[in-house]
């Protein structure tokens, strides 16, 4: 037995112990292969899964160093079917291969003939074979190649892809740093996806992966194309490429609902390509119009379904996704690895906060009581209707009038899901609105408005979830929520985790009605952010009455 | 004394020489013999000899059948010819374990032997009857060779198409009498033919060392941790299953054992494959840890409960200390065309389990260096029990010993650790306890619910959390969620949100976070707002003023009444007593039933059994002809029977005349006083058998045990025992 800070449990979870003096050394060792689950205060959670285990053999690390690193931290003995379970599954990488072929295109090869005939055998995997060349090697067509990676990876045989990249319309890009730099960390990014041809870059909001994205386009020197999630974001996608790479206005096109302009450098929305006309997606050409080198997915969690199918078609071109999380509420976890690629880069939010690049924020749930009237009212409401009623509780309209008065001065979001509740709270607090209704310009207004400090409380709906940048919001009270979605909690408290020029620290209030659904949903969505190391704090609304808190 | 059979040898045998023999073949004294003829019935017998053949390894086995190919009596150079010259070292072995003897003339086989071992011994024919002239074979043509080479190393027997027209080379083979015809289509080598053409010899190799068990050699320290953690998870996953199915009993199949369904839940549960969930149950099935009660659940029992309270090490013995000895392969579950074996079912018994099982730990510990190979092991283990018979060793038994072995921690990366040693040994492995991650004492409670114990909890607080908590992960530390419903099932099992609170501060290095504290809070506030509970009958009044009257009436109190709200008192009587008593009490109730009905009117009153009513007693009806007529006719069917039956009476007892007769009093004073005064006196009992029929014994009594008498019965020579009830007299001779 030995004293290590690492704790392997039965069912792969990897226990560290971070007061431990060798936690730092231990985390580094095991992150190439294990996923961190959950990093609360003390012990982190870690996982080995089949896909980690594959994005470490991708990276080149093999069994022998994952099993020596755990034998090595690990505080008990390793128990032996673990280890060669994990040799095993990381065996299963690599055994196929797809490689370019000059006579015979995109090949499968094995180096293990069992192995090949298995996976000829599936069904699922039969009709995207062509001819079999000799006994290691099989024709795959070459439309397939996204195909036949995904159905491997089902099959649990994970294909390495060696079938190369084209290097698309070569366009001069590179970083212009005048007045900032690169970060470290976002250089490593960028070079961490580079070397592996494409894959993810995890990175926590406002920890700037759009630069990542940027040089990522300075590494690749290529025409790109970036799909983000809507003009908003594309608009800030362009103003950042203008200011952080030689890149100038007429080389960036933006190819959304309202301009369809193809540039060197095009930023389309999800919403566009995904739009259909007469039952066939209209805008489909885009991927080909160009001679695109990169392929740039902004928030690869959010990435809609018919994204990843076009995807598979274009397996020969870089691609880098960028996100947040890689969890996804639809748990298409694995399409993200086989169509886009292996995570090549992440690191915990806390990690990053302890960098000094995100202010560190203050979770605080404020539980109202429901008056005796309200409360008869929920207990006999409709059970689709309960939620959407606890939710938007006048009780809770009183609380957030109180936390903007006692927040005057500071830049303030209140954030909710029903445009019922948000226009009154508009109307209390005198503020404006931005809903889906909201016309583009309007909403570019206010949100200048916002950042100049001309208004510092902004009422805003579901739309303002993603990809907006409001960086001088301090202040962020939620009223309603989604039914305990963790990504849109991440997302949230991703709006304010910006840097503050000033230090301050920023706080993130979420308004509860107490003993009610509501109150269940935040909990879950709380404990995303839990684990994620932020402590939540629980005050009541009378607190809130009497400032104390 | 001249030799002249088996048993004349055995007379010949001294003390020494007739122990060793018990000590090689136990079987001959269990049960003792009554005389050296019976031990030599007995020790010629062919079980007996299979056991005896069974327990030589490829070796003795080889040289042993080249005794029998030998004619009797056959010398040491005979058999140095045909074997090797140290396979005359081992006749003093087979000597001792009576499976040769000697006489005068050279050495003999007892006459069954050559039966056990096989009609065709090393794959040799009957021998020849005709006096052969063997140096001619080196002159048999081309075709004879042929034919000679396919049946030279057995077996014997060919198949030709037709004995009455041979093919060129058969004919002059039979013409030589080289070949011996058997039947229409077939011939057989004789046995001095194949014996010349080997070379003179009987075996075409002789395998007088154990071949080498190959494998890859660990570093002992790695073997021992690999081990240790082994252990603890073996520990762990039994304790697991216990607990999971003290609280959720699987249920039996009608055919006894586990079903499919049930061991892949259990497989989930602890998160391993089928063949190890089924094997872990079959241990704690072993070890009396679970049983299946008589409505078919499976339940851990207080035994359970006992080995908790166990050292690792200890209960780490028990376990392994059942697995060793069973006659029971639980690798059987799940195995290719083994649909009906189920774990813990009546089918995993196989003969040659633990002997397998001993043979393949035997021989890791021998090869204690390195972890070896499957093959090579297998091959080892063939050589040290070649027997074929029931089929021999099997190379899955072997695999799945070798896997069992490492589950429960004797070996660790497959090779065999020094606890797995010491337990073969005999050893009191009280080092695992020593090498056992200490236990901890305190949890780490986090900010998103969960609290995790760095190590093995102790006892009593594992317990405690377990109710508070889902387990959420297992192994090394454990990892434990907070939500509402574990915190509800604390309060259900009794505990208060202050008492939850109080246990977590205290036994967490860490503080409380707020969340938690406000989760405890919230479900505690809640739970038990609605109660629920049973009561018989209740009362209830619009007026408050009157139940608190009655509440505090003194002659209501044998009613035991309790007020549940203002207005309703509730009482474990039943309501018409209730009445009554109120009735008497001057308070004028009326009836109420649990719709809230009013039951006006008198209440009449039912019995709340069911109807019996009472039989018919009179006078009997007259009876028809027909059954008059019946009734003649079995009477008189009755009497034949009983005068034949009465006949035979007559005759059985005067048979039984010149038996003794004697109560089962005198009998046992009879009894015992022989015993006491005149110990080696002959007496005759009457004794009944099963079925009633009693018969005449001459005996020599031993004891008295039990309402049994052992004694020497003079017609078997055997040593039985008779129960005193069914002795119908004793005399003496």
């Amino acid at each position: 037995m030995t004293d290590g800070p690492l704790i392997v449990q039965s069912d792969k979870t990897l226990l560290l112990d971070v007061d431990h003096a060798l936690s730092t050394e231990c985390r580094r060792a095991i992150a190439p292969f294990a996923e961190l689950e959950r990093s609360p205060e003390h012990i982190h959670t870690y996982r080995l899964t089949n896909l980690g285990l594959w994005n470490a053999r991708a990276a080149g690390h093999d069994a022998e160093l994952v099993i020596d690193t755990l034998i090595k931290y690990s505080r008990y003995a390793v128990p032996h079917s673990l280890l060669v379970d994990i040799a095993e599954t990381m065996s299963r990488y690599g055994r196929l291969r797809l490689e370019a072929d000059p006579i015979h295109g995109l090949i499968l090869v094995t180096t293990d003939t069992a192995v090949l005939e298995e996976v000829i055998r599936a069904k699922k995997i039969a009709p995207l074979l062509g001819v079999r060349i000799d006994n290691e090697t099989i024709a795959v067509h070459a439309s397939q190649r996204g195909q036949i990676k995904q159905s491997l990876l089902r099959l649990g045989w994970p294909a390495e892809d060696f079938a190369g990249y084209v290097d698309g319309q070569a366009h001069e890009i590179a970083l212009k740093q005048d007045g900032w730099k690169i970060r470290q960390y976002q250089e490593h990014a960028a070079e961490g996806f580079w070397h592996g041809g494409s894959g993810v870059v995890v990175l926590p909001c406002g920890a700037g992966k759009t630069i990542v994205g940027a040089a990522a386009m300075a590494h690749a020197k290529a025409t790109t194309l970036i799909l983000v999630t809507n003009t908003i974001a594309a608009r800030q996608w362009r103003d950042e490429l203008l200011k952080r790479t030689t890149l100038n206005e007429d080389e960036i096109g933006e190819y959304s609902g309202a301009k369809k302009e193809i540039r060197p450098v095009t930023i389309a929305t999800y919403q566009v390509m995904t739009k259909k006309k007469n039952g066939v997606y209209a805008h489909l050409d885009l991927f080909d119009t160009h001679d695109w080198g990169l392929i740039i997915y902004d928030e690869v969690h959010l990435l809609p379904a018919p994204i990843f199918r076009f995807t598979a078609d274009i397996q020969s071109r870089r691609r880098l996704g960028l996100t947040a999380t890689l969890v996804r509420e639809d748990g298409m976890e694995g399409e993200v690895f086989s169509l886009i690629g292996p995570k090549r880069f992440d690191v915990p939010w806390k990690e990053i906060e302890a960098q000094g690049y995100i202010a560190p924020a203050e979770c605080i749930e404020v539980r109202v009581n429901l008056t005796e009237a309200e409360r008869l009212a929920y207990a006999t409401a409709e059970p689709e209707e309960r939620y959407r009623y606890c939710a938007t509780t006048r009780t809770k309209r009183n609380v957030v009038e109180e936390l903007v008065a006692h927040h005057a001065g500071e830049q303030i979001l209140v954030i909710g899901q029903y445009i019922d509740q948000l226009d009154e709270l508009s109307e209390t607090l005198g503020v404006p609105v931005i809903k889906g209704d909201t016309p583009q310009k309007e909403r570019e207004r206010l949100y200048a408005a916002f950042r100049t400090g001309e208004i510092t409380c902004l009422v805003v709906s579901k739309v303002a979830n993603f990809s907006i940048d409001l960086p001088e919001a301090t202040i962020a009270i939620q009223v309603s929520g989604a039914f305990g979605s963790r990504q849109e909690e991440a997302q949230r408290l991703g709006r304010i985790l910006r840097p503050k020029s000033d230090g301050r620290s920023a706080k993130f209030y979420s308004v509860v009605s107490r003993d009610t659904i509501d109150q269940d949903f935040a909990q879950n969505r709380q404990r995303f952010l839990a684990e994620q190391g932020y402590s939540y704090r629980i005050i009541d609304a009378d607190d809130v009455f009497q400032g104390k808190f | 004394m001249e030799i002249r059979s088996y048993a004349d040898y055995l007379r010949t045998l001294d003390d020494a020489a007739l122990i060793a023999m018990f000590t090689h073949r136990p079987d001959l004294v269990t049960p003792v013999p009554p005389d050296i003829a019976s031990l030599a019935v007995r020790a010629s017998s062919a079980p007996s000899l299979a056991r005896a053949v069974d327990a030589l390894n490829k070796w003795q086995l080889q040289v042993l059948e080249a005794c029998a190919v030998l004619t009797e009596p056959f010398s040491d150079k005979e058999l140095s010819a045909v074997t090797d010259k140290s396979a005359i070292f081992l006749l003093s072995g087979f000597i001792e374990r009576g499976l040769i003897y000697q006489d005068k003339d050279g050495y003999r086989l007892p006459n069954t032997l050559r039966e056990v071992l096989g009609n065709e011994v090393a794959g040799l024919g009957p021998a020849s009857l005709a006096p052969l002239k063997l140096k001619r074979l080196e002159d048999a043509p081309p075709a004879a060779k042929k034919v000679l080479d396919a049946m030279l190393w057995g077996p014997p027997r060919g198949a030709i198409s037709d004995i009455k027209k041979p093919t060129a080379g058969v004919q002059w083979l039979l013409d030589e009498k080289f070949l011996i015809p058997f039947n229409q289509q077939t011939v057989v080598l004789p046995r001095e033919v194949a014996i010349y053409l080997r070379g003179n010899k009987v075996h075409r190799e002789l395998e007088a060392v154990m071949p080498e068990i190959i494998g890859s050699p660990k570093n002992l320290k790695n073997v021992q941790l690999a081990s240790i953690a082994n252990i603890t998870t073996f520990l762990r996953w039994t304790e697991e299953v216990l607990n999971y199915w003290s609280q959720e009993p699987a249920t039996a199949l009608k055919s006894g054992g586990l079903g499919v369904r049930e061991l892949k839940e259990l497989s989930l549960h602890l998160g391993v494959d089928e063949n190890c969930a089924a094997f872990v149950a079959e241990v704690s099935y072993l070890a009396g840890l679970l049983t299946i009660d008589p409505d078919d659940k499976i339940l851990p029992t207080h035994q359970f409960d006992l080995w908790l309270t166990q050292s690792a090490a200890l209960r780490w013995q028990t376990l392994a200390a059942t697995w060793l000895i069973t006659s029971r392969m639980s690798g059987l579950v799940g195995k290719e065309g083994q649909k009906n074996t189920a774990p813990l079912g009546p089918e995993l018994d196989r003969s040659l389990a633990a002997s397998t099982r001993r043979i393949v730990l035997a021989l890791l510990k021998e090869s204690s260096d390195r972890a070896p190979e499957l093959e090579s092991l297998y091959k080892a283990a063939q050589w040290i029990a070649p027997s074929k018979r029931s089929g021999g060793l099997q190379q899955d038994y072997v695999a799945w010993t070798l896997r069992e072995a490492e589950w429960l921690g004797i070996t660790g990366q497959g090779q065999i650790s020094q606890y797995g040693i010491e337990f073969l040994n005999g050893g009191d492995n009280s080092s695992i306890d020593a090498d056992l991650p200490k236990a901890v004492n305190h949890i780490l409670i986090q900010s998103d619910n969960t609290a995790i114990a760095p190590g093995p909890l102790e006892h009593e607080i594992a317990q405690e959390l377990a109710l508070i908590a889902d387990v959420e992960s297992r192994g090394g530390a454990t990892v434990y969620r907070f939500s509402e419903s574990t915190i509800r099932r604390g309060l259900d099992h009794g505990r208060t949100g202050e008492e939850i609170k109080k246990f977590l501060v205290i036994k967490s290095k860490t503080p409380m976070p707020q969340p938690l504290e406000y989760l405890i809070a919230d479900v505690a506030k809640k739970h038990g707002k609605l109660r629920v509970g049973n009561t018989s009958s209740f009362i209830r009044c619009e007026d408050p003023a009157l139940i608190t009257q009655i509440i505090g009436d003194k002659r209501l109190e044998i009613l035991s009444l309790r007020k549940i709200a203002p207005e309703v008192i509730i009482c474990g009587h039943d309501a018409a007593e209730v009445m009554n008593i109120l009735r008497s009490c001057g308070y004028l109730p009326a009836g109420e039933d649990s719709r809230g009905i009013l039951l006006s009117g008198p209440r009449i009153q039912r019995a709340q059994t069911k109807a019996r009513p009472p039989r018919i007693i009179g006078e009997i009806d007259v009876p028809d002809e027909i059954q008059i007529d019946g009734a003649l006719r079995a009477l008189r069917t009755g009497e034949k029977s009983s005068r034949k039956q009465s006949t035979m009476r007559n005759i059985a007892t005067e048979a039984l005349g010149s038996l003794p007769r004697t109560t089962a009093n005198e009998t046992l004073d009879l009894l015992v006083d022989y015993l006491q005064n005149q110990p080696s006196t002959s007496l005759s009992i009457g004794y009944a058998d099963n079925n009633g029929l009693v018969s005449h014994r001459i005996i020599d009594p031993l004891k008295l045990s039990a309402g049994s008498l052992v004694a020497r019965d003079h017609a078997t020579g055997e040593v039985q025992t008779f129960r005193i009830a069914r002795i119908t007299g004793v005399a003496a001779l």
